[in-house]
């Protein structure tokens, strides 16, 4: 049994559809602006990775990561050929899995500081998902960094172990002040914005987004899949709550190797988690050395978060979404921002400044998140 | 087969599984520093500490939990909480209102994240398994076990960790409207009936299903055709006050856990679970039905468990 990818959507600050958060990525434009929706006099930081929807400067609202999710589930469903109306007639089987890491908290904020209009019942996205689309079987992980690949690998299982045919994963974040104010106090913040994999890196900048595929069971041969799936890796380090732990990260790419079958000399392209943290790329960069060995130097290795910020649980699935989009086209985008790699990084074959052009077939996506939890997709696009 | 081999309830006034249907809660509060001993819980929270403090009762209630305080590193960790984190991430944000970023403390950052109560039992027992938190409502806890099961037939984990946990504060009683919160913990281990038998465990209850659909009837009606006998009871969802209708698996005794224990939100499936389980250890057989989220909820799910039969 084959997972194929049949369907994409993707929101980000970037673009709201994944044509063209994909055209901006190959171009190398970057979201990051003057924050719209907090108290610029209560941080040091001053730019963010926004989505620009706010109804004016410095005002916020409930439930955007909610709105977000929604259009991207939505596009990835008419990628596939899945007829909304439909589905409106009642409450369809299709499972929704949605990886978030920070879910509708936002709005838990605003209420609790602002007195905003929100209720407990879309503090998770099942009552939204139901209203919309008719969907029953829905669920809401929170899995920190990780949380939307490892809501993929459910989504997989579910499909190998012959549950159902079809599965919507997706991932959702807005920004939290919660989550922002206390990387603001306690962690350099880059003012020129994130610069993954780079020497002087000084830090993650958060972003907002939201990305969704449709998964369906298919057979090898059917050419109905934009990509197929190969395998999804997840593990914990169980080591720290918040730093990264090279056993743990190297013991997830090994895992998704196995289950994928396939060597890491197969591996033609590596979309990276890389934050720009000066702890994660550290681990991330050892890690592929470790699983790579003697091949470190054969798959193009990119990342995106230079150009939409970390959006968190969402952060993985956005990553699979651009990467999908890489092998159809043979275009990797380039990390923006990265001049002088990273020692560790040395002999690791990083796109930076512009696009490179590659017939290539097998990618792997990383995310990693606080509290050790990691997940690595494995997935393969065909060319005829 | 997937079966449980091991429970703990952590709440006011209950030791065992059975006491959930058996007791009542003291007025007191749970203390997770008189089970875990006070070093390194000053500066996590109350839901993680409860967590905590209910993973090694049913580590150790499984048989699971070595000398060294550390458990099989194949073990698989799913949390279910809703309102775990909502009292530190609203807390920081008023502070950082009131008096800027220079206000708001490093020890709330693990906090800030929803996932920090598995991913603390993880690193406290060695557990390196897949770790997943589900906040997904009033269904919360039985998916949890959902999840749980699939992650064992998918060859992800040799067992797991099956826990669910809500504190009881001012925030959460303003979010939920509840006057009577859990401020609590239920927890399981599930395993699969081979590997319980090959290390000799007691298997206390068989996972015979778990369902999920857009309403109350609905999921009754799917847990009916996955069981064979009728069940001799049924734990039923949180109501909030609303009766369900009397054609419901008409003649069958309902428990309502959460009248008796306080609202419990996203840990009520686990806490049927266990309260199942001691239903069974009370030396009662056959089948019981567990159902979290109402027809007011966005969906109901559901689980039959049934009393084990020793080694057939």
């Amino acid at each position: 049994m084959t997972v194929g990818i049949t369907g994409l959507g993707a929101v980000a600050g970037i673009g709201a559809d994944v044509d063209t958060v994909f055209e901006n990525l190959r171009s190398g434009r970057g979201a990051l602006a003057e924050m719209r929706g907090f108290d610029r006099t209560r941080y040091n930081a001053q730019r963010l990775f926004e989505i620009d929807d706010r109804p004016e400067p410095g005002v916020d609202e409930p439930r955007r990561a909610t709105g977000f999710l929604l259009r991207a589930v939505e596009e990835a469903l008419a990628d596939a050929g899945i007829d909304l109306d439909d589905s409106y007639t009642g409450p369809t089987e299709v499972p929704v899995l949605v990886g978030t890491g920070l879910r509708e908290l936002r709005s838990a904020e605003l209420w609790w500081r602002d007195e905003a209009e929100f209720r407990a019942e879309h503090l998770h996205f099942g009552t939204a998902l139901r209203r919309r689309l008719g969907a029953a079987d829905t669920h809401t992980l929170s899995g920190a960094c990780s949380a939307s690949l490892y809501a993929l690998a459910l989504g997989t299982d579910l499909i190998e172990l012959g549950e159902t045919e079809t599965v919507v994963v997706a991932g959702a974040d807005v920004i939290t002040e919660s989550m922002f104010g206390l990387t603001d106090r306690f962690q350099q913040v880059p003012t020129d914005g994130p610069r993954p994999f780079d020497l002087d890196r000084k830090g993650a900048v958060m972003g907002e987004g939201a990305a969704a595929v449709v998964l369906r069971a298919s057979d090898s041969v059917d050419a109905g899949p934009r990509a197929s799936l190969r395998s999804v890796g997840i593990n914990c380090d169980a080591h720290h709550v918040t730093a990264p732990d090279p056993d743990g990260v190297s013991e997830s790419i090994r895992q998704a190797h196995r289950r994928a079958a396939v060597e890491a000399s197969d591996v033609d392209m590596v979309m990276l988690h890389a934050t720009g943290t000066p702890m994660n790329d550290k681990v991330e960069a050892e890690s592929l050395h470790r699983v790579f060995g003697n091949s470190v130097g054969r798959p193009l290795v990119t990342g995106i978060k230079s150009m939409t910020g970390h959006t968190s649980g969402s952060a993985g699935l956005l990553g699979l979404v651009a990467a999908v989009r890489s092998l159809e086209t043979g275009v990797v985008p380039p990390i923006t921002g990265l001049t002088t790699p990273t020692p560790e990084a040395e002999g690791i074959r990083l796109v930076s400044e512009r696009p490179v052009t590659e017939s290539m077939s097998l990618a792997q996506v990383h995310a990693f998140g606080f509290g050790g939890v990691n997940a690595v997709a494995v997935l393969e696009v065909s060319h005829p | 087969m997937n079966v449980i081999t091991g429970t703990f309830p952590m709440l006011p006034g209950a030791s065992e599984a059975t006491d959930l249907l058996t007791r009542q809660p003291t007025g007191e509060r749970v203390d997770p520093a008189a089970v875990l001993g006070r070093k390194g819980l000053r500066y996590k929270d109350r839901a993680t500490t409860l967590g905590l403090a209910a993973a090694l009762l049913t580590l150790r209630d499984a048989e699971l939990l070595g000398e060294d305080g550390r458990a099989d590193p194949a073990t698989a960790v799913v949390v279910s909480s809703n309102l775990g984190n909502l009292d530190t991430v609203c807390r920081v944000a008023r502070t950082i209102a009131d008096e800027t970023t220079r206000g708001v403390s490093p020890m709330d950052t693990a906090n800030a994240s929803s996932n920090v109560i598995a991913s603390e039992i993880a690193i406290r027992f060695g557990l390196r398994g897949p770790n997943l938190t589900l906040c997904n409502g009033p269904t919360s806890g039985v998916d949890a076990v959902r999840w749980a099961s699939l992650l064992l037939r998918a060859e992800r984990a040799d067992r797991v960790l099956v826990l669910g946990v809500e504190p009881d504060n001012e925030t959460v009683r303003a979010f939920t409207g509840k006057r009577r919160c859990l401020d609590g913990a239920a927890a399981m281990v599930l395993e699969s009936a081979e590997a319980a038998r090959e290390r000799g465990a007691r298997t206390r209850a068989e996972l015979v299903s778990c369902v999920r659909s857009s309403g109350v009837s609905e999921c009754l009606e799917l847990l009916s055709g996955n069981v064979r006998t009728r069940p001799g009871m049924w734990l039923v969802p949180e109501t909030d006050g609303e009766s369900l209708p009397e054609r419901l698996l008409t003649g069958v005794a309902r428990t309502d856990l959460s009248a008796t224990w306080g609202a419990a939100s996203g840990a009520l499936g686990v806490l049927q679970c266990v309260a199942a389980v001691g239903w069974f250890d009370s030396g009662e057989h056959g089948s019981v039905h567990a159902v979290a989220g109402s027809d007011a909820d966005d969906a109901s799910a559901g689980v039959v468990l049934e009393s084990a039969k020793e080694y057939r």
